[in-house]
């Protein structure tokens, strides 16, 4: 049989990549058993991790400051589960009429690491730069007098190396201002006339557009007048437009074009790495409050070492029990269908390790679910062989026949699972997310254990189903 | 042959108890939710000594009867010494009504001061060094879980089983679907039993698992109304239950063992997965013989 080399090559292929996948060495230190789940990122109910709490600074006259605190939380998870960290925790807490947010960030025990995920603490603004020096400005008095004389403040750049006279309200005029705009797009991308640079291009949502437009009308000008220098020249330099990002300049140059549509491009000779981040920020939002480190650690499992440990050992004695019953009830198929089990166990846990999806108590739950869809497409399939073999069939020609059969139930209710989770994913936050993604890996994982690996050894062990069937069924052979 | 179809009417009637008995509990009693969801009073306790969580909740568990169901996590800033632990200690105390209250200032003295002779009657030094009122960060999570995706998520279901099958089967899997779901809510609510996070978990594993389970009844009765024209709908259905339900409780079995087992062993924040899980198995099996492909009978017969 041609086609069950192929399907015997596969199986072994895959499991051995998910292997790999597992044992490839890391720092992590469990050994023996436990080893094999040293590359998988536990959840914070299963492990712990960084925990990080920062004071909201919201501004007393501020109306309504809870709505603040509620949209720097909503900010804040989106970034979050942007990055992947779906199962990081946010939370938000009270005492003495101040509002703190904890951040919990699951595996990382580096809170500086942890830092870095939240990404900048800082409010987003658009402001327009009068001057620059590469002075420090606070030992030049010169200076600091002229940013009183122009209602302006002096901050650094990205890099640290020059000062920017920054002002908020454009022109002076006091609508014009633009802070914490809401960004529904941001994509870096390779800047055309520089080889090695990166632009970021950004669209705002509707609310700012008229601003933007304004701004940008205000600030305009023409690309002629840029390379004629002298007296024209000098008096655009104060017409820059500078992007502000905890309390450094991120951006600053000159409009050349009135922006109708609240689409723009940021040039700044930026790398990969940093217009990626910059556009992640502008497009998960920029927070409408100054957040303030009060605290950093980081927090042990939240269910508990106990319980964790008693649950692990209560699920490990049901599945061998589910070991047990299924070679009890079909005999040599229920050693295949043991096998399919641990095998689609093994992949799932394969799977999570080189995604580096973070495995916690609702993922645990997908992969119950796929221990059950896994089972339970081999016995479909083996209900399948039995009618076939009741009927009089060959055991081969039963195994195919059962196959071709099962292969539409399968598919059909697999899908609607995997619908479902796809839904649950685009839809959820947090937790919801996590859980999704176990599901759907996990589900497609099932379909491939049932096609290809269980049939493999369903074909190789079709001897010993013969024996069996023929005496009790009394079917002939 | 067992007659499934026969009785289907008592068992109809059976299921429109249990929904409206579980939505009169969910409206009425509502929910015992867990400190995820409902947020509560969070006390940073610092110990001058190494020890672990289940010490904590055993010293703290009979100070007040919100402490009973307490979350406790260790937790541990940059610069702490190491001879020193800190926990979070979650309480949602409520008042008469069920409803979550506040501490008032004097009742958190008042608390810490319990919590400080506790440990001191163990031995043990310990300091109340912060209490703050904190958020159900799960609540908010759901929240986002708007009514407007469900409806998505099923009229999603809906479209594909009507381009696989026909609609009225789209329509059953949807009504067994949404009967799962609110009666094991239900038990949920009538034996009040805590919904966290871990429960939100199992209730949509059960999603899946229902629809899996119906979509495998439903794919035998497609195959034999293929073959059988002239046969009664009724017997169609009936035979095709009996050909798949076999299947059906070697399914459900193996699947309710793990879960029975780690409902009877595991500890307690993970008790209402397991709890939500069996509910689910069971009813979820039940519906998909009972509820599903009698849904579809009478709509064909139409």
């Amino acid at each position: 049989m041609k086609e069950n080399k192929v399907r015997g090559v596969i199986t072994l292929i895959v499991i051995a990549l998910a292997f790999v996948s597992l044992l490839w060495p890391t720092s992590n230190g469990y050994r023996g058993f436990a080893s094999l789940f040293n590359r998988i990122r536990l959840g914070l109910d299963i492990s712990g991790g960084a925990r990080i709490e920062y004071k909201v600074d919201i501004d007393k006259s501020v109306e309504n400051p809870s709505q603040i605190a509620e949209d720097v939380w909503t900010v804040l998870r989106n970034r979050l589960d942007m990055a992947n960290y779906t199962e990081a925790v946010v939370k938000q807490t009270f005492r003495e009429e101040n509002t703190f947010i904890i951040v919990e960030i699951p595996g990382a025990t580096d809170t500086a690491r942890a830092e870095q995920l939240i990404g900048s603490t800082g409010i987003l603004w658009f402001g327009q730069v009068v001057d620059e020096t590469s002075t420090n400005p606070k030992i030049d008095p010169e200076l600091t007098n002229e940013a009183k004389r122009e209602k302006a403040e002096w901050l650094l750049d990205r890099e640290g190396k020059k000062w920017y006279l920054v002002k908020k309200e454009i022109a002076n005029i006091s609508s014009l201002k633009l802070v914490s705009p809401k960004i529904v797009e941001a994509i870096p991308q390779v800047d055309r006339n520089n080889v090695a640079g990166y632009v970021v291009t950004f669209k705002m949502d509707k609310a700012y557009v008229d601003v933007f437009k304004r701004i940008t009308e205000k600030l305009y000008v023409p690309e002629e007048l840029l390379n004629q220098g002298g007296i024209a020249y000098k008096q655009a330099l104060k017409k820059r437009l500078a992007i502000v990002l905890d309390n450094r300049v991120q951006f600053a140059g000159f409009v050349t074009a009135k922006i109708t549509d609240g689409s723009a491009l940021i040039k700044g000779n930026f790398t990969l790495d940093e217009a990626k981040q910059l556009a992640a920020i502008l497009k998960s939002g920029a927070l409408p409050a100054r957040l303030e480190k009060v605290s950093s650690g980081w927090v042990a499992p939240l269910l508990g070492k106990d319980i964790i440990e008693a649950s692990i050992k209560a699920g490990i004695v049901g599945v061998v029990i589910v070991l047990v019953y299924m070679i009890v009830f079909y005999g040599v198929m229920g050693i295949v269908a043991d096998i399919a089990l641990l095998y689609n166990t093994f992949l799932l846990l394969g799977i999570l390790a080189v995604t580096g999806s973070i495995l916690t108590l609702p993922g645990i739950a997908g992969i119950i679910l796929t221990i059950g869809t896994t089972v339970d497409g081999n016995i479909i399939i083996y209900e399948r062989i039995k009618e076939e073999l009741r009927k009089g069939s060959s055991v081969k020609a039963a195994i195919s026949t059962a196959f071709s059969k099962s292969f539409i139930t399968l598919f059909d209710a697999n899908l609607t699972t995997i619908i479902a989770g796809l839904f649950l994913y685009y839809f959820g936050t947090g937790t919801v997310k996590g859980f999704a993604i176990t599901l759907i890996i996990g589900v497609l994982g099932s379909l491939f254990v049932n096609l290809i690996v269980s049939r493999f050894f369903l074909e190789l062990f079709s001897g010993g189903i013969k024996v069996k069937s023929v005496g009790k069924g009394g079917a002939k052979a | 042959m067992i007659d499934f179809v026969g009785k289907k009417n008592v068992f109809i009637i059976l299921s429109i108890i249990l929904v409206a008995a579980s939505l009169v509990s969910i409206f009425t009693k509502g929910f015992y939710l867990g400190v995820e969801f409902l947020g509560g009073s969070e006390i940073i306790l610092s110990v001058n000594d190494v020890v672990d969580e289940a010490y904590v909740r055993n010293v703290i568990k009979n100070l007040a009867p919100e402490f009973e169901n307490a979350r406790v996590t260790q937790i541990r800033s940059i610069d702490d010494p190491k001879d020193i632990t800190k926990f979070s200690i979650v309480v949602s105390p409520l008042d008469e009504k069920g409803k979550l209250r506040v501490y008032s200032g004097e009742e958190k003295d008042m608390v810490s001061k319990k919590i400080v002779e506790a440990f001191k009657e163990k031995g043990k030094v310990a300091n109340v060094i912060g209490f703050n009122e904190t958020s159900g960060y799960a609540a908010k999570e759901i929240k986002n879980l708007t009514w407007k995706a469900v409806v998505f998520t099923l009229l999603a279901i809906l479209l594909y089983i009507t381009l696989r099958f026909q609609f009225v089967f789209g329509v059953g899997a949807i009504v067994a679907l949404i009967h799962d779901v609110i009666i094991t809510l239900g038990f949920f609510s009538f034996f009040n039993y805590e919904l966290n996070v871990a429960a939100i978990a199992a209730v949509l594993t059960l999603i899946g698992y229902s629809l899996n389970d119906t979509i495998v009844v439903y794919d035998r009765i497609r195959e034999n109304l293929k073959r059988a024209r002239g046969k009664s709908i009724e017997n169609i259905v009936n035979d095709s239950i009996n050909q798949v339900i076999k299947r059906t409780i070697n399914t459900s079995l193996t699947t309710f063992i793990v879960i029975f087992v780690l409902l009877l062993f595991s500890g307690n924040s993970i008790k209402p997965f397991a709890f939500g899980m069996t509910i689910g198995t069971v009813v979820g099996t039940y519906s998909s013989l009972y509820i599903a492909s009698p849904v579809v009978i009478k709509w064909i017969k139409r």
